[in-house]
């Protein structure tokens, strides 16, 4: 097979961790373990952590695609990326005999996550948020006494969204998270690949565009802590992240969220192994500590993003498990709707399409 | 007597606590090929770097034409300058170098370009005006540059160290050119040089400068025989210089003294011993260590074929001068 | 000997000419996302043809190309006073000076850069000096502009500017500015007639190394740009990570490869003629 001098390439420029006994090599999102929790890994098992950090699903899924990542544990998100990485089979099966807290684990998550991954074989469920709308409270009072902040329209209803355009709205970057969202406020399906409906969806966007200050994925934490904008479309985390920034700052600012009425996208990260993983049982040992519900409570603790451990909730605070930003309620929860991944035609367009509304042509 | 050409009034110049110049007044006169002569770190360049406009005087005037040039410009001075390194523009070729004087001034293209072919053929560079400076001999470039300072016919050319560059042999011919070329134009030339022997057979009239100042001005011959201090007397050519009372001294030539054998019937005699010779071909020069005096040199032709010099070391000689041999100094 | 000579040429070898040999290799394969690497090779010509027809790709060579281009201008007319006024310093300050020149260096390029958001941001530094003083009331904003673009781009890639500028104006002669100015020329014409020519080549390098980096710049815009600002590199990025799409991300790097090498040829020739003429 051809591909194979190229693989070897790869392997030369490929640069995994190092070998070693008693060793698991972890490739994880930054901040989203408490890491602490590490050591005590370490003590229970005498297994070295060799911890290393990613901040985009991007990253993680070039080097898996690159070959010998040489990595025991990655942490995808379950759509599109686990999906995609699954359909070119990049991660080996669990052997859930090996772990013990498998039974841990939130059944209606699970069930979710089966979409992306038959029978749950490949992955564990870890942390889970919603998409939605983040604010700054007085300063959108300011502009529209009776802004429907908890709808989608404050964002794709231009008539409504021009209101807050001198105070700055950002959105997320992602086609995957934004597409859905505007058919879903179209009241269509989320999920569609309908190049019909995405025009639709895309006509959406266009007349929201010249309201939108920038489509970036990250930026707007710091923007909306700061004072820089006043609304922004993104990751539930993110905007508690902004709020608690803002709370500690020197000019305080009262930073919301709210899970839109219409339905919000359910988004899972995922813990799992890829193939060729070096140390497959350490890995395993390293999922059933992910499991323990000491750790995800601390971890949660620590980002402010509901776990899928169901025992974990009891340790957790509070101020957490009854906040409705993270642990939405049911109402809310019965209206979250996860996607499924396209084919790379359908992949490409939307990405174009993504552009084409970015810059405005 | 028409107006000078230069006129310098009570010019000085310091660079930082060092007088360059201090306190220089000159006239130089329309059609001179004046020569301005010195050592190194005399003021001979800063001087005619403030004639050029090039340095701004601390105090003084420079007065050109009968105009205050004092502060004015280079590019609005009518003075053209050739540099001791030449200066060519490498991006130019020869007939771009040379045509560079006359675009800023905006003459027509048809008569730059004659004005050049003209200029190439005054310097025997006819044919080479698409050459680079860079694809020219040493001597080819030093009339490029005197051929682009004279193309715009100014009322005075300065050249600093015009000579400098080039090999000995090249060198001798080509002041005998630029003397023939500077009486052929009627342009009056300043010369910066260090080589008194440049001076002496170039110039009609030169300066000596020291430490700022000028020593002496005259004609090469006056410098020569009737040096008016000791320091001229030394500089230009060779002296033998006697203190003959306080503050009263007499500069002797060399060739100015007889020495013989037997006593010489000259009004001054003195007798010594030969302690060197520096056999030169034409003449020898002694070295003559006088009875309870100093060591004088004198010079003799060597007139007779069969041997070299006509006394030999150790030999007692003669020195005898008359009254007016040398000149008489008080400073 | 033979392994001094040896020792570059497999350095170059190993880490230049095998990954190009890579990139071009993948650039004429098929997209397969199920397949890790994602990439079916062959002769598949079908992710040319895209870049070639689809006119997203050519906006953003266009947009990537003026962004370049103007940056380069800006850095130009910023860094050659710089070098000028460094080459004409005194020759006990140039030291100083040109360290001051490359000092950002050893601070990170992220670090500056975000140095700049906090300055250009709506609330920024910039803005509230603004209103402070009483200049101007409503001061727009200037991050997510492309001026904030060239602006990033032009302090970024300065350095590169003057460091090539500084060199070529040390090497000038001033003589032949004396001599300019002795046969007429004003200092405008003198300049643009002797400084500007002699200084050809320092220009040509500095614009070069301004130009060639900024074209495929992907940091620059992504932080201090507009979601408009349309770049080669952001495409370039988006094709590999965000579609996985190899063969498309590898024939965009192959096309920026060709493009680039116009002008360092050109470049080279340049330099060629000017060294046989001295």
């Amino acid at each position: 097979m051809r591909l194979g001098f190229f693989a070897c390439l790869f392997a030369v420029f490929a640069v995994g961790p190092a070998f070693a006994q008693k060793q698991v090599n972890v490739y994880n999102w930054s901040d989203y373990i408490a890491e602490d929790q590490l050591k005590v890994f370490t003590q229970q098992t005498g297994i070295k952590v060799n911890y290393t950090t990613y901040d985009s699903n991007e990253i993680l899924d070039a080097k898996l695609r690159a070959g010998r990542s040489g990595y025991d544990v990655v942490v995808p998100t379950a759509s599109p990326f686990l999906v995609r990485q699954l359909a070119a089979k990049l991660y080996q099966p669990l052997d859930k005999a090996k772990l013990k807290n498998y039974g841990n684990l939130d059944p209606k998550i699970m069930a979710e996550l089966a979409k992306y991954d038959p029978g749950n074989a490949h992955a564990i469920p870890w942390m889970w948020g919603t998409i939605g709308i983040g604010y700054n409270v007085p300063e959108i009072k300011k502009r529209m006494a009776d802004a429907p902040v908890d709808s989608l329209a404050m964002v794709f209803d231009p008539a409504i969204v021009s209101r807050f355009r001198d105070c700055g709205v950002m959105m997320l970057d992602s086609p995957t998270d934004v597409f859905p969202a505007a058919l879903e406020y179209l009241a269509l399906d989320p999920d569609s690949k309908d190049p019909a409906e995405l025009e639709r969806a895309a006509e959406v966007l266009k007349a929201i565009r010249p309201f939108i200050r920038k489509f970036h994925s990250s930026e707007y934490i710091n923007a909306l802590a700061g004072g820089d904008i006043c609304l922004a479309f993104g990751y539930s985390g993110d905007i508690l992240q902004a709020r608690d920034r803002a709370a500690k700052a020197a000019q305080k600012r009262e930073i919301a969220y709210a899970i839109p009425k219409q339905g919000a996208m359910l988004w899972i990260d995922t813990a799992a192994i890829p193939k060729g993983a070096p140390n497959p049982d350490a890995a395993h040992r390293f999922l059933d500590f992910m499991l323990d519900p000491k750790v995800a409570a601390a971890s949660s603790a620590l980002t402010g993003y509901a776990n899928a451990n169901i025992p974990a909730t009891a340790l957790l605070d509070k101020s957490i498990t009854q906040n409705p930003w993270i642990y939405p309620t049911a109402n809310d929860r019965a209206r979250l709707y996860t996607i499924t991944p396209g084919n790379a035609e359908q992949t490409r367009e939307r990405t174009r399409l993504w552009t084409a509304i970015k810059t405005g042509r | 007597m028409s107006e000078p050409i230069v006129r310098i009034e009570g010019l000085t110049k310091r660079f930082g606590e060092v007088p360059a110049v201090a306190g220089v007044d000159l006239e130089i006169a329309r059609g001179e090929l004046f020569a301005l002569l010195g050592g190194s770190g005399c003021g001979k360049t800063t001087l005619l770097r403030m004639i050029a406009g090039f340095e701004t005087p601390d105090t003084g005037r420079v007065i050109i034409d009968g105009q205050d040039m004092t502060g004015v410009p280079p590019h609005k001075r009518p003075v053209n300058m050739m540099f001791q390194s030449y200066a060519l523009f490498p991006h130019l070729d020869v007939a771009g170098n040379i045509a560079y004087g006359l675009k800023r001034e905006g003459v027509a293209r048809a008569e730059i370009a004659q004005r050049v072919a003209e200029v190439l053929s005054l310097v025997k560079l006819d044919g080479l005006g698409s050459r680079r400076p860079a694809q020219l001999s040493g001597g080819q470039r030093q009339r490029v540059a005197l051929a682009r300072a004279l193309v715009k016919r100014p009322k005075l050319l300065l050249l600093d160290e015009p000579l400098a560059a080039l090999d000995r042999k090249l060198r001798e011919g080509t002041r005998f050119e630029m003397v023939r070329l500077q009486e052929r134009l009627g342009l009056t030339f300043v010369i910066v040089t260090h080589d008194q022997e440049e001076a002496m057979s170039m110039a009609t009239r030169l300066a000596v400068m020291n430490a700022g100042r000028i020593a002496q001005t005259g004609p090469p011959h006056e410098l020569y025989e009737r040096p008016a201090s000791r320091f001229v007397a030394d500089f230009i050519g060779i002296a033998n210089i006697l203190q003959t009372g306080a503050r009263r001294w007499l500069a002797l030539r060399p060739e100015k003294i007889v020495l013989t054998s037997a006593r010489p019937a000259t009004a001054h005699v003195a007798t010594g011993q030969v302690i060197d010779i520096a056999y030169e071909g034409d003449r020898s020069l002694y070295r003559v260590a006088i009875e309870n005096g100093p060591v004088m040199l004198v010079a003799a032709m060597n007139v007779a074929r069969a041997h070299g010099s006509a006394h030999r070391r150790g030999d007692t000689v003669w020195l005898g001068w008359s009254d007016d041999a040398g000149q008489v100094l008080d400073e | 000997m033979r392994l001094v000579i040896a020792l570059p040429f497999a350095w170059l070898v190993v880490f230049f000419l095998l990954p190009l040999v890579l990139v071009l290799g993948l650039s004429f394969g098929t997209n397969s996302p199920d397949l890790a690497p994602p990439v079916e090779l062959g002769l598949n010509l079908a992710s040319f043809r895209l870049l070639f027809t689809d006119d997203l790709y050519l906006a953003a060579w266009l947009s990537s190309l003026r962004i370049a281009a103007v940056s380069t201008f800006g850095a130009l007319l910023l860094g050659y006073p710089m070098a000028y006024a460094i080459a004409r310093a005194r020759p006990q300050l140039r030291p100083l000076l040109l360290t001051l020149v490359i000092l950002p260096f050893w601070t990170s390029f992220l670090i500056r850069v975000y140095a700049w958001m906090g300055l250009l941001a709506e609330n920024g530094i910039l803005n509230q000096f603004l209103r402070w003083s009483g200049l101007v009331r409503n001061p727009g904003t200037i991050l997510g502009t492309e001026w904030a673009v060239h602006l990033g781009i032009v302090y970024a890639y300065l350095p590169f500017m003057v460091l090539p500028l500084y060199s070529s104006l040390e090497k000038l002669d001033w003589s032949l500015l004396e001599a300019a100015s002795d046969l007429g020329a004003k200092p405008l014409p003198a300049f643009l007639t002797v400084t500007l020519p002699l200084s050809l080549p320092g220009i040509v390098a500095g614009c070069l190394m301004v130009f060639i980096p900024a074209i495929g710049e992907f940091v620059i815009p992504d932080l201090l740009g507009g979601t408009r600002t349309l770049m080669i590199g952001k495409v370039l990025w988006d094709e590999f990570f965000t579609n996985s799409d190899w063969p498309l991300a590898s024939a965009v790097a192959i096309c920026l490869l060709i493009l680039l090498v116009g002008p360092i040829v050109i470049f080279q020739r340049h330099q060629q003629r000017s060294l046989e003429r001295t």
